[in-house]
């Protein structure tokens, strides 16, 4: 157990950190170095957020009022469209994983890097290359198919689908590359006394996204292909006029891309564990239940992607047992967000901007989880699918989770990512614009789709008006916390002050080396002795001391 | 200064990973009953064995891929972690197959009994004679979209996709309202 | 946890293998990463490929007659000789991992030529066996047009021969793959870059190539043989 929380170095500067060790563009773009992969992915998806929300930000304002304002239904279908998969494939898939997790792993283990470190370097160009296809796409005839790119329809509209396929296909090696470094580097790179017990949260839940990664990609990977072949040759296996059928397409790539959902919640899940225990000075609470629970959602993710087939001439008694799969997630996600609950009860809690958001996440996303219950449910979810009330829970979950977490273990890590602190005041502001737009946008939606308002329709009837405008301005609201945090994010660069190596009191291995860390992370190999949440006692008076 | 550690234990020699070198009689018998067993699935292929075939070429490859792995690829040798992920991807091969098949099993089933479902085996035995080819498969996509419409109305309600939304896409999503539910 | 620091006793060996990277400690930690990450590797290939077996078990599943009927006319005799080089090459691999755990890199270059040979004996075939199949217009989707050629086989043989195309395709990638990386692998061996105690990725390109084994050995059988 630490001694000693307040910042300390005992290896005064004398080694350069990672960001000036080396210099030159060329020691950017060839670096194997995770630190450096790490911000390059994280400039990267940050590109593509802005991208994204901003077509985010188009549909909201074309449906401020009924009629067509500036948008024809084909630009509508074009640009929801690219909302979705620039979103989420290159997006929300690498944001946690690629950035922050390429980032914090070696450095949570006590590891000198990944276990691949060309790999990983690898594994970015994929991702941009990708991103090139997509772009391509996009500036050719654009995609009009929704990101999931259903048959018959994605096989004979006139749109760059070829194009962007083998985007996404290109993105899904990224993907799965990153993720087998992972699991290798989890089992074969952890420091000394480093065992499964002593793991910190972040990394169970990024060990878990990967396993996903590793194991459910591929056959989006096959699932594409076949796609591809189908389009340009058309050998019939998913079209229904010639022999095919197209329900096996929605499996093939259900598959996948349900477990997709989780590669995307789960790391947030982590984040979420380590800002709850370390703003909260206290020792989390069920860290075996929290970890495991990681584990079991990885695998039962695998035997529920029939919940997204109810209505789509899925067989009754298919869509039965999906359902009832479906319903056995919500266990170990509510044993999570009870940990986190319990974890808080009689903490030492530090109200700062990280703080803030983990408390913004356990009710954004215990309001998409709860939603997904009577969407799991066979008979609702005949009156529900297709409607405004999907949408809002599943932005719910990507947005009120998984976004909101990256944001708050951005600026958790971000002193030991960048040596600087932002000011908090800002911070707070912008969680604030950020919890309050979110909202604002997405609860009105759950009760616009309730009133049966279809999703991806660029018109709409009358009586659905006003709280189609109210979300519209909630979605302006949470573009300007966004711009908000990004500008002072940004500032702190230029002129925040400089961060000590442990600012937040933390107790894993990140918190020990220096920030911005050396190339290397640490002068010498850590030995762990004990829990990364071993804090040391706090107030007496609570009569919680943990150890 | 060497930190000599894996899974972050430390440990008392360099050369953690077993190595184990077979004798070359063990290559020679693998290699001798894969052999075999190819000859073996090979000839029963002639024999008329009916819908027992597919079982039996099934367990032949299952053995021969056994063989390879256990021995070829040293997994019998090996740390028990690689046969974890090796045998857990079969699983979740398994996972695959086993809920897509039984969704499209049971579906013809019910869609059977319901007499709703349209599949080309039955616009096959309905008109039969169209040979397929590159040149006339606009005119069975006609086809079968006219032998929709000719089942009436019973179709339309059914949703082809949760995808799309967009009214323009309705005309062509229709031919896959083939299993619509009344 | 502590700020404790390790100080285990030095190796030599270790310390001065120029084959270790920088972020390993040791040679054992290195070539078990590297395995794992094999292992890992070929779990993402079997669960691609298991989309395709998946799509074929589909189809027989709707067509069973048409499948039946479009099989007899692939080669059984083609597909039974590739059969029989693969698992040949699959030995001589086998083999030649065993050479160099014993430290013999002259009997591991032999056996990579000979696995290279097998392989490139295996694409001749199937060379042959596509051109035969072009030939009959027996070709995947809107290209087939057997019936042209006065094939006449009932159903939809188009779906099947897409899928004998799709399956047999990327598994001749692979196998092309596979013999780009013998032959490197055969240029490093020159050079000396292995020994008795570094092999690891000589033992990972046969992993490699006995999946592409694996994978064939359920094929054949599937596409050439059942009834």
């Amino acid at each position: 157990m630490s001694t000693a929380v307040q910042s300390h170095d005992p290896h005064p500067a004398t080694e350069p950190s990672y960001l000036v060790s080396k210099r030159g563009l060329m020691s950017w773009l060839v670096t194997v170095d995770h630190k450096r992969l790490g911000l390059m992915y994280l400039a990267s998806v940050m590109f593509f957020f802005l991208i994204a929300g901003i077509l985010a930000i188009a549909l909201r304002t074309e449906l401020f009022t009924p009629d067509q304002d500036f948008m024809s239904a084909q630009t509508y279908n074009q640009v929801f469209t690219l909302h979705g998969a620039i979103m989420v494939f290159l997006f929300i898939i690498p944001s946690v994983p690629a950035a922050l997790g390429n980032f914090l792993l070696p450095l949570m283990l006590g590891a000198k890097d990944v276990a691949f470190p060309r790999l990983n370097l690898l594994s970015f160009y994929v991702y941009s290359v990708a991103a090139v296809f997509l772009i391509v796409a996009i500036l050719t005839s654009g995609l009009d198919t929704g990101w999931t790119f259903y048959t018959p329809y994605s096989t004979s509209t006139g749109t760059a689908v070829i194009t962007a396929t083998t985007g996404v296909f290109i993105a899904g090696f990224s993907s799965i590359l990153t993720g087998l470094n992972f699991v290798v580097t989890v089992h074969k790179m952890r420091a000394p006394g480093m065992n499964w017990n002593r793991m910190p949260l972040f990394v169970w839940a990024i060990y878990s996204t990967a396993v996903i990664q590793v194991l459910a990609t591929p056959v989006l990977a096959i699932t594409l292909l076949l796609l591809i072949i189908e389009r340009s040759l058309g050998i019939g296996i998913f079209d229904p006029a010639m022999g095919g059928d197209p329900v096996l397409f929605q499996h093939f790539f259900w598959f996948y891309s349900h477990p997709a959902v989780y590669i995307m919640i789960l790391p947030g899940f982590g984040i979420i564990s380590e800002i709850i225990t370390v703003h909260s000075r206290k020792h989390i609470f069920g860290y075996k239940a929290i970890a495991l629970s990681s584990v079991a959602i990885a695998v039962i993710s695998f035997v529920v992607w029939g919940h997204h087939l109810f209505v789509s001439g899925q067989s009754e008694l298919a869509g039965v047992l999906f359902s009832f799969l479906t319903f056995a997630v919500g266990v170990p996600t509510a044993i999570k967000v009870f940990s986190w609950v319990a974890t808080l009860y009689k903490g030492s809690i530090q109200y700062n901007t990280a703080c803030w958001y983990g408390m913004a996440f356990l009710w954004t996303f215990t309001v998409g989880g709860l939603t997904g219950l009577p969407l799991s449910t066979l008979a609702i979810d005949v009156h529900l699918h297709d409607t405004y009330f999907v949408v809002a829970h599943f932005h719910y979950v990507m947005v009120g989770g998984t976004v909101v977490a990256f944001i708050g273990g951005l600026h958790h890590w971000w002193p030991k990512m960048t040596g600087k602190m932002f000011n908090e005041t800002a911070g707070k502001i912008g969680c604030l614009l950020v919890f309050i737009g979110f909202n604002v946008t997405f609860m009105t939606q759950f009760f616009l789709g309730h009133q049966g308002m279809p999703r991806r329709y660029y018109a709409y009837l009358p009586e659905y008006q006003t709280m189609h405008q109210v979300s519209t301005i909630g979605s302006w609201i949470l573009a300007a916390g966004l711009l908000w945090t990004l500008i002072y994010l940004v500032h702190s660069l230029f002129k925040g002050e400089k961060a000590p190596s442990n600012p937040w009191g933390g107790v894993s291995l990140e918190w020990e080396t220096q920030s911005p860390p050396i190339e290397h992370n640490f002068h010498d190999t850590p030995h762990v002795h004990g829990s990364p949440y071993d804090f040391p006692e706090i107030d007496k008076s609570g009569g919680s001391a943990h150890h | 200064m060497a930190k000599v550690f894996l899974n972050g234990q430390p440990v008392e020699h360099a050369h953690e990973v077993h190595e184990h070198i077979s004798p070359m009689s063990t290559y020679n018998a693998v290699i001798g009953a894969l052999f075999v067993l190819t000859g073996l699935t090979f000839a029963v292929s002639f024999a008329d064995l009916g819908p027992a075939s597919l079982t039996v070429a099934m367990v032949v490859a299952f053995i021969k891929a056994s063989l390879v792995v256990a021995y070829f690829m040293h997994l019998k040798y090996d740390d028990k972690y690689h046969l974890f992920v090796f045998l857990g991807t079969i699983i979740f091969v398994g996972i695959f197959f086993g809920f897509t098949m039984f969704d499209l099993k049971s579906r013809d089933a019910l869609n059977d009994e319901q007499e709703t479902f349209v599949r080309w085996k039955e616009m096959e035995n309905a008109g039969k004679g169209l040979a397929v080819g590159v040149d006339n498969v606009p005119e069975r996509r006609a086809k079968v979209l006219a032998e929709i419409e000719a089942h009436g109305g019973g179709h339309g309600g059914g949703h082809g996709e949760a995808g799309h939304g967009g009214g323009e896409h309705k005309t062509d999503a229709k031919a896959e309202h083939k299993a619509a539910a009344h | 946890m502590s700020n404790e620091h390790a100080h285990a006793p030095a190796h030599d060996d270790d310390e001065h293998n120029p084959h270790l990277a920088h972020h390993f400690d040791t040679m054992g930690q290195q070539t078990a990463a590297a395995k794992l990450g094999m292992w890992l590797f070929l779990a993402t290939e079997i669960l691609m490929f298991s989309g395709l077996f998946l799509a074929y078990f589909i189809l027989r599943m709707f067509y069973p007659e048409m499948v039946l009927e479009a099989h007899e006319y692939l080669s059984k005799w083609a597909g039974g000789i590739n059969t029989v080089v693969l698992l040949t090459s699959s030995y001589t691999m086998a083999l030649g991992v065993r050479s160099i755990q014993l430290g013999d890199v002259k009997k591991l270059r032999l056996m990579l030529v000979l696995t290279i040979l097998c392989g490139c004996i295996f694409m001749v075939v199937k060379y042959f066996e596509y051109s035969a199949k072009f030939e009959h217009g027996m070709l995947p989707g809107k290209f087939y047009s057997a019936h042209l050629h006065g094939y006449e086989i009932d159903g939809l043989p188009h779906i099947f021969f897409g899928v004998y195309f799709m399956m047999t395709g990327l598994h001749g990638i692979h196998v092309a793959i596979g013999l780009a990386i013998m032959l490197w692998m055969f240029v490093r061996a020159g050079r000396g870059e292995f020994n008795a105690k570094n092999y690891v990725a000589i033992e990972n390109t046969g992993l490699y190539w006995h999946l592409v084994d694996l994978i064939w050995i359920f094929l054949f059988p599937l596409l050439y043989l059942v009834k």
